[in-house]
C-alpha cells in the first residue's frame, strides 16, 4: 500500500515576520516542515511499520527551497519524495490539483495524510479539496488512527471537546492533529540517510492541471497585533497568586482545582 | 548639585557587579547604572556561563581555576547574603577538554602542572565508560555541513581526554549577577537601572562623570566601562579613550543551540560539561535534559559583526534579535550529533542568540585608560563568565592603586589570587598590547 503524506513547507513558528509589500514576506528567515505535517509523517511511518509491503511517501507543492522540507520528512522515516516544484505560492485550489495530479501519476494511493492545517495560510482547505478532486472520503483533527478491515477507524475532535469516531473506506485523506502522537525527531544518521533518498522532482506546468475558474489572491498583507488588556496584582505572592487563581477561576472561566 | 559618588561602573552585568562589590568592600561609595531593567539581563543572561580551567596561557588557567574557588564557596563570597530571586548554583559536572587537534591541549596540561590544577587523564575507553553516548572517532577538520565531506565516515579514533573534576557551569548567569549585587548593596553600593550613559564627562585632566539620556549627572573620580557588547561605544564618549587602546573591542553575534539528550540518558545529572575542538562545539547540560551546544570559532563559520543597539533593538520585532540562523543551526547541532549520534535533532531551531564583546585578539582588557579615573573590563569575547569574581578583585585594585599613583602603563600591577596564590601579571590584559598571536583568538581564549 502506498501511504502519501502531503507536506508544506511553512515559516519557523518562532521567526519574525516581515512583510514586503505588498503581498510577500521576507523569506530569508528559517523554514521547516509545518508543525501539524510531523504529525501526518509519523502516523504514515507508524502506519508502515506494521505492515511490511506499505512505502511512504512525502508530497509538497513549493518552491525549490521546499526541498529542505521534503528532507525533514525523509529524516524521520518517510521511503521517498515527490516535489512539485512552482515559484509562486498557490492557493489551496491548485496545491490541492497539483496534489492530486502528483499522486495519481505515482499510482494507486491507500491513505492519503496531512496536518489538519498549515501555519502560514490556516485556510484548512487543501485536505477537502483533495479529497474532492480525488473523490473520497476525509476527516479531519484526527487523534487516532485504527486499520479496520479493508478502511480505517478514526477519531476526530470537534469543539467543545468533544470526539466523533468515524469509519471511512480507503483509500481516504487523514488530518492529523497535534494530538496524534508525538513525532520522533531524526538523530544526525537519520538525517544522513535521507541524503541519499529519492526525491522525484516535477514541475507544476508538466502536470496538466486544470485552470480553475476563479482563484484566490492575496492582495495585501497586514501584521495581526493583538490587543493584550494587562492587568498588575500588587501584593505578597501568596496573596497575588491566590488572586490571580480566583480571577482565572471565576473571570475567564479556567478550572484550576 | 550633582550627586557623587567615590566610583561609578557603567553596565550591571556578572562583570561590572563584583567590580562594585570588591570596590565597596575597599570603601569605595559606588554606583553602578545599567540600561536594562534589573542585573544580568544583558548578555550575561544569555552566557553559558561555562566553568573550566583550560586556557591557552598559565595566567589565563591560573584566573579560571582561582575562579572555581569563587563558584565552589557561592555563599561565602557573597557574604551570606539573602536575594529574594534565590541564589544561583553552581553544577559541579566536571569538565572533559577532548584531546584534539582543535585544542593545544598539551599546553592545557603544562599549564594545569604549573598552576596545579587537579585533573585527570582518560583513554578513549575510560571515555566511553564514563559517558557511552560519545561517538569516540576523530572528525577533524571542522567542517560544515555545507561540505559534502562533513558527512564522511571516520576510521581515526581520538587520543583521549583530558578530566578536570572541578569545573561545570552556573544554572543561572543572569542570577549569579543579581546575587552579587544585592551583596554589593549590604556594603553600601547603590544601583539605578532603565537608565542610558550618553556622556562621559571630563575637567581636561581627568574624568569627573557621566550624564544620562534624561540629562541627569552623577559625579566621580572614577568611573569603570563594563557595558559589555556597548564597550566600544562608551570608549568613545570619553576623550581621547577609544583612540588610546590599540586593542578595540567590537560586537558579535553569537549563537548556542538546544537538542534533546538522547532517551535513555540523563544528561542533565550524568552529563558533563565538554570541549571538544574536534568538532569545533562545546557543550553541557541544560534543564529539560537538553544539550546546550556552543561553537568555538571554528576557522570556516562566518562571523557576523553587528551593532549592539540594533541587534537588542530587535529585527523587526521586540526585544533582541534572537533568532537562529538555519545554517548555522544546522552546523552546529550536526557536528554535536557527530560526537552523539543518538541525540535527536528538532526540525524546528531551538536556542539563544546574544553577543560577545569580542578584542581583536580574543583577550579582554583590563586596565586603566589614557583619561586619567577612566579604567575599563571589556573584550570578554565570550570566555569570561568564570572569571567574573576574580575580575572584580582584579580590576578593584587596579583603580585603588592607580587612583593612589601607580603608574600601571609603565610599571604593570602583580595581582596575588586570593585563594590559590598565584601571581598575575595585569599588564597581560593592557589596551597597549600587540595583538597577542598566542591567543586563540576564540571562545576558547
Amino acid at each position: 500500500m502506498k501511504i502519501f503524506v502531503c507536506v508544506k513547507h511553512v515559516p519557523d513558528s518562532a521567526a519574525t515576520i516581515r512583510i514586503v509589500e505588498p503581498n510577500e514576506i521576507d523569506e530569508t528567515v528559517t523554514f521547516l516542515l509545518n508543525p501539524y505535517d510531523e504529525n501526518a509523517v509519523e502516523a504514515a511511518v507508524q502506519l508502515k511499520s506494521e505492515d511490511d509491503d506499505s512505502e511512504v511517501i512525502a508530497v509538497t507543492v513549493g518552491k525549490p527551497a521546499a526541498a529542505d522540507t521534503l528532507r525533514s520528512a525523509l529524516a524521520m522515516g518517510v521511503d521517498r519524495g515527490i516535489h512539485v516544484i512552482t515559484d509562486h505560492w498557490p492557493d489551496s485550489i491548485v496545491t490541492a490539483r497539483a496534489l492530486k495530479a502528483a499522486i495519481v501519476q505515482d499510482g494507486d494511493s491507500g491513505l492519503i495524510l496531512t496536518g489538519k492545517a498549515t501555519i502560514d495560510s490556516e485556510g484548512f482547505q487543501t485536505q477537502f479539496r483533495l479529497a474532492a478532486a480525488l473523490d473520497i472520503p476525509v476527516a479531519t483533527n484526527v487523534g487516532a488512527i485504527t486499520r479496520h478491515d479493508e478502511g480505517v477507524i478514526v477519531t476526530c475532535g470537534l469543539e467543545a471537546g468533544d470526539e466523533q469516531v468515524i469509519r471511512m473506506a480507503m483509500p481516504c485523506v487523514i488530518g492529523a492533529a497535534k494530538t496524534l502522537n508525538t513525532p520522533r525527531y531524526p538523530t544526525l544518521p537519520d538525517i544522513i540517510k535521507a541524503r541519499k533518498k529519492a526525491i522525484n522532482e516535477v514541475e507544476i506546468e508538466s502536470l496538466g492541471i486544470e485552470s480553475p475558474d476563479s482563484q484566490m489572491e492575496i492582495v495585501g498583507l497586514r501584521p495581526a497585533v493583538e490587543a493584550r488588556r494587562k492587568q498588575i496584582i500588587d501584593g505578597p505572592p501568596r496573596e497575588a497568586v491566590a488572586e490571580l487563581i480566583r480571577r482565572l477561576d471565576e473571570e475567564v472561566k479556567i478550572k484550576l482545582r | 548639585m550633582n550627586k557623587k559618588y567615590d566610583a561609578i561602573v557603567i553596565g550591571a552585568g556578572v562583570i561590572g557587579t563584583p567590580i562594585a562589590y570588591e570596590l565597596a568592600q575597599m570603601g569605595y561609595k559606588t554606583l553602578t547604572v545599567d540600561k536594562l531593567p534589573d542585573a544580568g539581563m544583558g548578555s550575561t543572561a544569555a552566557s553559558c556561563a561555562i566553568v573550566r580551567a583550560h586556557y591557552s596561557t598559565e595566567d589565563g588557567v591560573a584566573m579560571a581555576y582561582e575562579g572555581f574557588k569563587y563558584w565552589l564557596d557561592w555563599e561565602n563570597y557573597l557574604g551570606n547574603v539573602k536575594d529574594e530571586k534565590g541564589l544561583a548554583k553552581f553544577m559541579n559536572t566536571g569538565s572533559i577538554l577532548i584531546k584534539s587537534q582543535g585544542h593545544d591541549w598539551r599546553k592545557v596540561k603544562k599549564n594545569y602542572d604549573a598552576v596545579g590544577v587537579t585533573y585527570e587523564e582518560w583513554s578513549v575507553e575510560k571515555i566511553k565508560e564514563m559517558v557511552p553516548a560519545y561517538d569516540l572517532h576523530e572528525f577533524w577538520p571542522v567542517r560544515r555541513p555545507e561540505d559534502p565531506t562533513f558527512f564522511d565516515e571516520s576510521t581515526r579514533m581520538l587520543e583521549g581526554a583530558i578530566f578536570c573534576p572541578e569545573g561545570g557551569y552556573v544554572n543561572d548567569p543572569e542570577l549569579s549577577a543579581h546575587n552579587i549585587m544585592r551583596a554589593a548593596e549590604t556594603r553600601g553600593s547603590e544601583f539605578i537601572f532603565n537608565v542610558e550613559v550618553v556622556a562621559i564627562r571630563d575637567n581636561g585632566e581627568r574624568v569627573t562623570g557621566i550624564t544620562l539620556k534624561d540629562g541627569t549627572e552623577y559625579d566621580a573620580p572614577v568611573v569603570v566601562n563594563v557595558a559589555g557588547p556597548h564597550s566600544y561605544k562608551i570608549n568613545r564618549m570619553a576623550k581621547g579613550v577609544w583612540e588610546g587602546c590599540n586593542i578595540k573591542t567590537k560586537a558579535l553575534r553569537h549563537e548556542v543551540m538546544h537538542c534533546s539528550s538522547p532517551e535513555g540518558y540523563d544528561y542533565l545529572n550524568d552529563g558533563y560539561h565538554t570541549s571538544d575542538g574536534d568538532i569545533g562545539c562545546y557543550y553541557r547540560p541544560e534543564v529539560g535534559n537538553m544539550f546546550l551546544i556552543g561553537s568555538e570559532d571554528p576557522e570556516c563559520d562566518p562571523q557576523e559583526w553587528v551593532d549592539p543597539d540594533d541587534f537588542y533593538a530587535g529585527k523587526g520585532g521586540l526585544g533582541r534579535d534572537n533568532q537562529l540562523t538555519e545554517a548555522q543551526w544546522k552546523a552546529q547541532s550536526y557536528r554535536c550529533a557527530r560526537r552523539v549520534p543518538t541525540m535527536t535533532i528538532p526540525n524546528q531551531p531551538r536556542g539563544v542568540v546574544d553577543l560577545y564583546d569580542c578584542s581583536d585578539d580574543w583577550i579582554p582588557i583590563y586596565d586603566k585608560s589614557d583619561l586619567p579615573g577612566f579604567y575599563m573590563a571589556i573584550g570578554t569575547s565570550g570566555n569570561q563568565y568564570k572569571n567574573a569574581p576574580v575580575v572584580g578583585a582584579v580590576m578593584a585594585e587596579l583603580v585603588d592603586k592607580c587612583e593612589k599613583g601607580l603608574d600601571h602603563d609603565q610599571d604593570p600591577l602583580q595581582f596575588k589570587l586570593r585563594h590559590i596564590g598565584h601571581p598575575i601579571d595585569v599588564g597581560f590584559f593592557s589596551r597597549k598590547r600587540e595583538i597577542n598571536y598566542n591567543s586563540s583568538f576564540s571562545v576558547n581564549g
